[in-house]
């Protein structure tokens, strides 16, 4: 049978109950399988984002800049506290963060929100969290255009070859949000507590990544909290923001041996959420 | 496998010991706090049988090519979870079901359409969910433009349809994706008179196409007039099987001596539950209400 057809002529359902090891395959040649509807779900996403707004999917440039200036307000007025070029330095961490925080939560909504067509129709339901992350993808993308203006403009002498990392940083952080994401999705269907939940996980968890301050303030954070250091240090985010920022604002390599280990983690992390979500999935159109 | 080993099997529908339980533990709306509350209660207790309950238990049915079967029964027997299940929304708890080809399966039309997006939008996504090729579709869209006939509003989101136009784009987009095996659940009470005489034509057609054809409805005029053969099913199992007006007068049958029995214990209960409301002296319980379905553990 061609595994990348599209849809099965006919099929054979039972209470038969597949391997786990045959699970991580089976959802790999549905994503490849459904490449076109992932990408059609995540274009109705994008339109249905621009549609209620004046101002359309200019906010996808708008957002993260205003963003971006409400923390530089807030750490460089009330807390005075002074960075060079402190705008950069945030924003460096801010995009990612962004793109993070908005997946996360899209993606915890991604199956439960589709429970109408869930109870009518067959079809792999891991497309759903799928075309989520291809939305973020694409989000981050134009994010990336206001970092563009923002050096040419702003700071043409922080422009760097070391820009060119950004793929390859936001490849390690893709494989972990997709891990997440997905364990999320699936669990959201069965507790709603996921998302009310998600959302102080998140904040706290932004406050304990390296985004307002930079990796010295936890280095001297350390001396007097240990264990708030090794919780920093524990966090993957630790090494995804640094390495942007070391791209971005310092004109330095990656911290490459960071972002392997977190590769490696989020790997892991991919097969255990891809195995716990397809375990889920016969149970959605009966729960939801 | 006992049969048909090598080739194609002969049936476009063959279901076999099918058996589909819902677990009332996770049904309902849960949130972290039931569900821990609810796995230590049921802790250390063998299995799970009283919080378990089966929509559908030992159902054996095959179909051929060119037959449409009309599935009646009262609410809640199980219909629209055989449907569900023959779609594979549902996966089996017991048994097989195997079907020779594609299913189409809007089972409660328009429902699933997205809100925001166009009418045309829509049936470009479904079809991608379906797994329609993408030029094919094309082809398909144009075909169920003109048959749902809605005019202007195909370019408007969904959500400005009315209850009749949404169906009958969901009607138009599951009776033209070319089915082998077409479900279709109490679609054709909805639309007005032109819609629902087009939309019978087209089902005749579908059947005349060989196609097989599974309707849950309950309007009996139908089951006579469309289907080669029905099912009755009650409470989740087949009661009976055979030619559409034999079934249909059991069903009937079978409606009047439940309303009868209804009405039987509705006086009953009203009559128990004035006389305990009166000896009680508590008048805040009204009169008729099923006050013995309460559980005195709470």
């Amino acid at each position: 049978m061609d595994m990348t057809q599209e849809r099965p002529p006919s099929y054979r359902t039972s209470s038969a109950r597949k391997g786990i090891l045959s699970l991580v395959p089976e959802a790999a040649r549905e994503i490849r399988g459904r490449r076109r509807l992932i990408r059609y779900l995540s274009q109705a996403e994008l339109k249905k984002k621009g549609t209620d707004t004046f101002f359309g999917n200019v906010w996808w440039v708008l957002d993260p800049l205003l963003q971006m200036a409400v923390y530089v307000l807030l750490v460089t007025v009330i807390f005075a506290r002074s960075q060079p070029a402190y705008p950069l330095f945030i924003f460096a961490a801010i995009l990612p963060w962004k793109w993070f925080t908005t997946i996360t939560t899209d993606s915890i909504a991604s199956v439960s929100g589709q429970d109408k067509l869930i109870k009518q129709l067959q079809f792999p339901k891991i497309v759903l969290p799928a075309a989520t992350m291809i939305t973020g993808v694409t989000e981050f993308a134009f994010g990336l255009i206001p970092l563009g203006g923002m050096l040419l403009l702003m700071y043409p002498d922080r422009i760097h070859i070391t820009l060119l990392w950004i793929p390859v940083i936001a490849a390690v952080q893709f494989t972990f949000s997709f891990g997440f994401g997905l364990i999320l999705a699936g669990l959201n269907v069965f507790f709603r507590d996921v998302g009310n939940l998600a959302r102080h996980v998140l904040r706290l968890w932004f406050y304990l990544s390296p985004a307002l301050y930079g990796e010295d303030t936890v280095l001297s954070l350390g001396k007097s909290h240990p264990t708030i250091e090794h919780v920093m240090m524990l966090n993957p985010f630790y090494a995804i923001l640094n390495s942007y920022r070391n791209v971005v604002y310092y004109g330095t390599p990656p911290d490459f041996v960071g972002l392997g280990i977190v590769m490696g983690g989020s790997l892991v992390l991919l097969v255990f959420a891809t195995v716990i979500f397809k375990r889920l999935e016969p149970a959605f159109a009966k729960i939801l | 496998m006992d049969r048909q080993v090598s080739g194609v099997s002969r049936y476009a529908v063959d279901v076999q010991g099918l058996g589909v339980r819902y677990s009332l533990r996770l049904t309902k709306k849960n949130t972290l706090r039931n569900s821990i509350r609810n796995t230590l209660a049921t802790f250390g207790r063998k299995g799970d049988k009283d919080r378990a309950f089966w929509a559908l238990k030992d159902v054996n049915f095959r179909m051929v090519r060119g037959e449409s079967l009309a599935v009646i029964g009262p609410n809640g027997a199980g219909k629209s979870t055989l449907l569900q299940a023959l779609a594979g929304i549902i996966t089996p708890s017991e048994g097989s079901i195997e079907v020779q080809g594609h299913v189409s399966s809007l089972l409660m039309l328009g429902a699933g359409f997205d809100q925001e997006l166009t009418g045309r939008d829509n049936i470009t996504l479904v079809g991608a969910f379906m797994g329609i090729p993408h030029r094919e579709m094309d082809e398909r869209a144009v075909r169920m433009i003109e048959f749902a006939d809605i005019g202007q509003f195909i370019d408007a989101p969904v959500k400005t349809y009315s209850s009749g136009m949404r169906a009958r784009l969901g009607f138009a987009i599951a009776t033209n994706v070319d089915p082998d095996v077409l479900l279709l659940d109490e679609v054709l009470a909805t639309g007005d008179q032109v819609f629902r005489e087009k939309s019978m034509a087209r089902v005749h057609e579908l059947a005349r196409a060989a196609k097989a054809i599974v309707l849950v409805t309950h309007d009996m005029n139908w089951v006579s007039e469309f289907c080669n053969r029905a099912m009755l099913i009650e409470e989740g199992r087949i009661v009976a099987e055979g030619q559409p007006a034999e079934v249909v007068r059991l069903h009937q049958a079978h409606a009047e001596a439940t309303r009868a029995r209804k009405l039987a214990e509705a006086a009953a209960l009203l009559g128990t539950s004035v006389d305990a409301a009166i000896g009680v002296g508590a008048g805040s319980v009204p009169a008729g209400l099923p006050t013995s379905g309460r559980s005195p553990k709470r």
